[in-house]
């Protein structure tokens, strides 16, 4: 059937000379489970993050943005939908021990995910800061990406969330644009989103990130991280808002910003399952489940075979 | 629950494509699926699908004995040299 190799000596070379992994491949076991957890991730991620988006479609203002956020509701879950396809073809885990686990809070989801959307501001900060930080990560991950069943899905992926980018960087504008009521509850969403959104790249990468070597990443974190700031500071400031960074930077010499010291403490709470909206997220999540459990039985039920 | 594989073709242009794959009970949920998740936003004009188990699949064993066929292809050197060697005796 597939190929196979002898050694991860063999397998790494084969890599490095750009080699694309398929599914039916006989991949060592440490690569398959590295390419397995790390699209589960981005499976449980889009999930609920389409979750938050479903809860925003009754409290978004305005006809035309509460179909922008039906159809990016529509295109998160989408994205769960085919990234849990291309996670359960890998053999590890059914989809159905994917979203147990998930509901269980025995595997993750990103760190941006277990906190309240509590304000329309907070839905633009996350739409902005958030997919600002999401683009790039999966543009780097499609760059030179190993597996080739979760590279060709991530085509479609990034161009969904750039849509999404450009729906975030739109509303900012107008918000930007509103009244004195509406700059005051944005600034308000600035201050608590800009750090968990910057804590997504994660830490800076290792010498010897096997996720790169394996090129399920061609950037260092901390390089994305540093377009990011780029990138948004002077965004904000241009519209008058303030970032929560006592230690942010400015070189007049390169016009370059530079984030102060990062505190990675929140971003270990939230891998430990522990943030402050992770118990009520899981448990809106399961709910969601259980709620929509008709549908999946109707499915069951449906007769197989050809369209009549 | 089948297994469907998703192709997709723009009218006029390049050939079908894999798209990727989708879950459904059967095929008539299967074709609104496939358009609800691949075909968003206009990115094809035409769709394929067929369950997974219905693949007709030629394994790499299968293909295997056509990579080694030079006598199939001409690589044409013979002739290119012997132009360059007239251009060069000019």
């Amino acid at each position: 059937m597939g190929r196979t190799w002898s050694s991860m000596h063999d397998f790494e070379v084969f890599l490095h000379g750009g080699g694309m992994v398929e599914v039916d491949d006989d991949m060592p076991d440490e690569y398959r489970a590295a390419v397995f957890r790390f699209i589960e991730l981005h499976a449980n991620s889009e999930l609920m993050g389409g979750l938050t988006e479903r809860d925003w479609i009754p409290r978004t203002p305005g006809l035309r943005h509460k179909m922008a956020v039906l159809a990016k509701t529509q295109d998160e879950i989408g994205h769960g939908h085919l990234l849990y396809m291309v996670a359960a073809d890998l053999g590890v885990k059914t989809r159905q021990e994917m979203l147990e686990d998930l509901f269980a809070g025995h595997s993750r989801f990103h760190n941006v995910f277990h906190y309240p959307a509590r304000t329309w501001g907070d839905q633009v900060a996350i739409c902005l800061l958030v997919d600002g930080a999401a683009v790039p990560s999966q543009k780097s991950v499609y760059k030179d990406c190993s597996y080739g069943p979760y590279k060709r899905i991530l085509k479609r992926i990034i161009a969904e969330e750039g849509f999404h980018l450009r729906l975030g960087e739109e509303r900012a504008l107008r918000i930007a644009q509103g009244t004195d009521t509406q700059r005051a509850m944005f600034q308000q969403s600035i201050d608590d989103w800009w750090w968990p959104a910057l804590r997504l790249f994660g830490p800076d990468s290792k010498p010897d990130d096997r996720l790169a070597r394996w090129r399920l990443k061609s950037e260092k974190n901390e390089v994305m991280r540093a377009g990011w700031v780029q990138k948004f500071v002077p965004m904000l400031h241009s519209y008058g808002f303030t970032v929560p960074d006592p230690g942010l930077t400015h070189d007049p010499e390169t016009d370059v910003w530079t984030c102060g010291p990062i505190d990675w403490g929140p971003l270990k709470k939230t891998m430990a399952m522990d943030g402050p909206d992770t118990a009520r997220r899981i448990a809106e999540a399961s709910a969601a489940w259980e709620t929509t459990r008709w549908v999946r039985d109707a499915l069951d039920a449906a007769p197989a075979g050809a369209v009549t | 629950m089948h297994t469907y594989e998703v192709f997709l073709k723009r009218d006029g242009q390049e050939e079908y494509r894999h798209a990727g794959s989708i879950n459904a009970p059967n095929d008539e949920l299967a074709l609104l699926l496939a358009r609800e998740n691949y075909l968003r936003r206009a990115e094809a004009d035409l769709l394929w699908m067929v369950d997974r188990a219905h693949l007709l699949v030629g394994d790499r064993d299968f293909v295997a004995p056509n990579s080694d066929k030079p006598h199939r292809d001409n690589d044409g050197l013979l002739v290119a040299a012997h132009r360059k060697s007239q251009r060069g005796g000019m």
